[in-house]
């Protein structure tokens, strides 16, 4: 057992390896509550790394045993969710001409640039690929493909950003799912949403713990600000983005084939943009001082909003949850 | 390049049942009521405007992109540098925006750089326009450039002709030489921020900075802090209190940072808004001669929330100038990013979120040129409701650009991510949004208790 797995044993317990059971859901979902707390940046890394491990070991994809850290993943392609084409496809829908071309282009790597934000010194990426009308996998090492080093990104500050090409001749090969792609693909897409959430909610905990403590302390107007409805009002919205996370991370607490994902990108939407607004009144709480970096709480509302842009970002799942319910282009 | 004739869901412009074309056709008197030319929306909104401030607005945009724009993102990666120390870009842009007019344009020749036909215009309109024209550029340049006035605002708000003379037309000489003298304007002390924006807050508190009379004037003693470009400024309207009275007692000194017992203690790592310092001054028995009170003793505090008012206005265009530019790099992204072998643009769900940020950018633009033009006398329940409003509902544009880019847009080079980090301050300083809609209220009482005095019907009206 270790919160990450570092090994190829099916029997470990760490992030993300137990999804199909509650508990392991559970466990994964806390953990990273947990690390969000801490670091929304590192917990992101670790939970994408996770991913990538979780994918290997579906894809009986050896795990890389000198750096199990290096290997990171990118669920999507290279922007959005593929308006409705993608949930049309995972839910079983017969693809028209258009989606099938849709996903083909949302899934090229090779006249778009794939984003990554993952640890300076990753090794390879797992990545999503279209191939045969389906969606196979694909390893890739930073040294077979186009790796452009973006200045310095929003947040996550720990990480690093890279614009990734796949060059004319790639060497990475194409892995296809043993069983069913779809299955393994919306497996993905759960875990990495729920994972954005839970490490957003741990993050928020902390920005109310930091707000409500500076509350407590501040003194303008004549007393302490907690004492004013304009600051009440704040953490009030901090509280009930909290409870709304904790809602729904709570609803989506079992085995992961129990889950919908089209209810887990429905309710990502709502989640990341009362996130993203908690962190910002939590700054609003702290007035100037919450605009320094010295203190944090600026760099949780960074974190939040690139929480907020991942797995596809919250505007494309509008059309994503449209197309889950069965809606066309 | 070859021009798609329509986007995706609409009519080409030669359709049948696309009408503008045919509004041609149409008899004169319907013609004068219909037919249009779609000119482009920012030439829309400069030729409304009076000849004299059209000619302000493209001067500035023309300055923006010339000056600003290629020390943007360089100003906002830069490592933090020792307190008081600028990097020569910088010094470059302050040189040649002192010389282009852009740090004296408060009064006219030949003190100023004002345009003599725009003096019949508020001058609050003026800086408005030039500002939204810098911050679409950059957020922190232009509140580089912009904090100056604020400093220089008290002076002119002393309305002492013989202040004028003897302290801003040296500082405006010297800024129209190139080689600028800068101001900034320190009113927040640790222990106050809101407290100096606010009366109900000033009334308990116990001044921080405090003013001591000596022979031939006062010294002051106390710490101000976040304030802006105050590490570049050759000298800062400070507001201190005298020595053994509240709030009430607040006076402006015009303090020169040369000045012995001066310090520049530290400049903060912010967020955003990089270009521009924030910074902590100690006063330590810092002498100020008699001949530097600014409007005489006890009355720092109108003076402060008279600069306020005019203040307040120009931030909310600072962020409407950030949400035009998070609009403008969001239509640049939809019309260039292709998904599916088609730019972004042609999806209806990406038209309908432009539309909404199109819309909201230029409903703030309208609201702040209402309250604009008639800011002769800035009225604090118009300046605030400007500043909360504006400032809010551009961060939401700059929410919705990011949105659209998806995991783009974190990335720097997509620009929104910045202007996300400047905008995040303008709904913190000069006064928070929260107190901003409390001096909103502050202002209105008066019709609030008493509506019938003040009004023909019975009843508050709005
Ligand atoms: C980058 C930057 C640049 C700045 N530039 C300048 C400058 O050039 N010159 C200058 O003098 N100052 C400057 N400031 C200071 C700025 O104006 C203050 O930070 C701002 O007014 C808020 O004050 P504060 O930081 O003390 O927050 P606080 O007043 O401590 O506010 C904390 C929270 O309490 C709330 N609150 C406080 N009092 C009340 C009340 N009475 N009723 C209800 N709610 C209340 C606030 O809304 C806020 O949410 C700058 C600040 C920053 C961050
Ligand atoms: C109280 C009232 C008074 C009215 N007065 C008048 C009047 O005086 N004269 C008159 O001529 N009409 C009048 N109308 C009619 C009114 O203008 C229409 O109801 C309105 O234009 C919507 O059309 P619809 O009801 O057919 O809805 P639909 O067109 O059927 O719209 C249904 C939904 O589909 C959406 N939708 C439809 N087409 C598209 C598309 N191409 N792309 C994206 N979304 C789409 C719409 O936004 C809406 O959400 C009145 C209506 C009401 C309710």
């Amino acid at each position: 057992m270790g919160l990450l797995s570092l090994s190829a044993d099916p029997e470990g317990y760490g992030l993300w390896e137990q999804p199909a059971e509650k508990a392991g859901m559970l466990l994964s979902l806390r953990m990273l509550g947990q690390f969000g707390a801490v670091n929304a940046g590192v917990a992101f890394a670790w939970h994408r790394i996770a991913l990538a491990a979780y994918v290997a070991r579906q894809l009986r994809l050896p795990l890389n045993a000198d750096a199990p850290l290096a290997a990171t993943l990118v669920p999507t392609g290279h922007l959005g969710l593929a308006r409705t084409s993608l949930a049309r496809w995972l839910t079983g829908q017969p693809p028209s001409d258009e989606d099938s071309a849709l996903l083909a282009d949302w899934l090229n790597r090779r006249e778009h640039d794939t984003v990554l934000y993952a640890p300076a010194a990753w090794e390879s990426v797992l990545l999503p690929v279209w191939d045969q009308h389906t969606i196979a996998w694909r390893r890739v090492n930073r040294s077979d493909w186009q790796v452009t080093n973006c200045a310095r990104a929003h947040g996550f500050d720990e990480l690093a950003a890279f614009r990734l090409r796949e060059p004319p001749a790639s060497a990475a090969p194409i892995v296809s799912v043993p069983g069913d792609p779809r299955a393994l693909f919306t497996r993905v897409l759960k875990m990495d949403m729920l994972g954005l959430m839970a490490i957003g909610g741990g993050a928020l905990a902390r920005a109310q713990t930091m707000a409500t403590d500076y509350a407590a302390v501040r003194r303008q107007g004549g007393k302490l600000i907690a004492a004013h409805a304009a600051v009440q009002q704040l953490l009030t919205d901090i509280e009930s983005a909290r409870l709304r996370v904790d809602q729904a991370l709570g609803s989506f607490g079992l085995a992961l084939d129990e889950v919908d994902l089209g209810a887990v990108a429905a309710s990502r939407i709502d989640v990341h943009k009362h996130l993203c607004h908690a962190a910002n009144q939590a700054v609003q709480v702290h007035g100037g001082i919450g605009y320094m970096r010295d203190l944090g709480v600026e760099k949780i509302l960074r974190d939040q909003n690139m929480l907020r842009l991942q797995a596809g970002g919250i505007h494309d799942a509008r059309q994503f949850v449209a197309g889950w319910k069965g809606a066309s282009a | 390049m070859n021009h798609p004739a329509h986007l995706q869901g609409h009519l080409p412009a030669t359709h049948p049942l696309s009408p503008r074309h045919r509004y041609a056709q149409f008899p004169w008197a319907a013609r004068m009521m219909s037919d249009y030319a779609a000119s482009d929306l920012w030439e829309t909104d400069t030729r409304r405007l009076p000849a004299a401030l059209a000619r302000i607005r493209r001067r500035a945009r023309h300055f923006a992109e010339q000056h600003l724009r290629p020390l943007a993102a360089e100003a906002d990666l830069a490592p933090h540098l020792p307190p008081g120390e600028c990097s020569p870009s910088l010094q470059r842009l302050l040189a040649e925006a002192g010389r282009d007019g852009w740090l004296s344009y408060f009064l006219p020749a030949p003190l100023g750089s004002m345009p003599w036909r725009a003096l019949r215009h508020a001058p609050v309109w003026q800086s408005s326009l030039v500002i939204e024209e810098f911050s679409r550029v950059c957020g922190g340049l232009s509140l580089l450039l912009s904090a100056h006035h604020l400093g220089v605002m008290p002076l002119l708000l002393s309305g002492n002709p013989r202040t004028v003379l003897k302290y801003v037309a040296p500082i405006y000489r010297r800024c129209r030489a190139g080689d600028p003298h800068l101001v900034a304007f320190a009113i927040t002390e640790p222990g106050a921020g809101s407290d100096v924006e606010d009366g109900h807050g000033a009334e308990s508190y116990r001044p921080g900075v405090v003013s001591t009379p000596v022979d031939g004037g006062y010294l002051l003693n106390g710490r101000k802090i976040f304030i802006s470009g105050g590490d570049l400024a050759q000298s800062v309207t400070v507001f201190a209190a005298l020595q053994g009275e509240g709030m009430a007692s607040w006076t402006c000194f015009y303090v020169d940072c040369n000045a012995p017992g001066f310090k520049l203690v530290r400049t903060e790592l912010k967020m955003g808004m990089r270009a521009s310092g924030a910074a902590e001054l100690e006063f330590s028995n810092v002498f100020v001669p008699h001949d530097r009170i600014i409007g005489g003793l006890r009355n720092g505090w109108a003076i402060n929330r008279a600069t306020l008012n005019t203040s307040r206005i120009p931030v909310s265009a600072m962020a409407l100038g950030m949400a035009r530019a998070a609009t403008e790099a969001a239509v640049e992204f939809a019309q260039q990013y292709q998904l599916g072998g088609r730019p972004l643009i042609d999806a209806q769900d990406v038209q309908l979120l432009l539309a909404d940020m199109v819309a909201e950018t230029r409903s703030l633009r309208s609201l702040i040129w209402q309250e604009a033009r008639h800011a002769w006398r800035p009225r604090q329940l118009h300046a605030a409701l400007c500043k909360f409003h504006a400032t809010d509902r551009a961060q939401r544009v700059c929410e919705m650009a990011m949105d659209l880019m998806a995991d783009h847009g974190g990335l720097h080079e997509q620009r929104v991510e910045k202007i996300f980090r400047d905008i995040r301050l303008t709904r913190i300083f000069e006064g928070t949004n929260q107190i901003n809609r409390l001096s909103l209220v502050e202002d209105w009482q008066t019709q609030l208790l008493d509506p019938d005095t003040h009004s023909m019907r019975p009843g508050v009206s709005v």
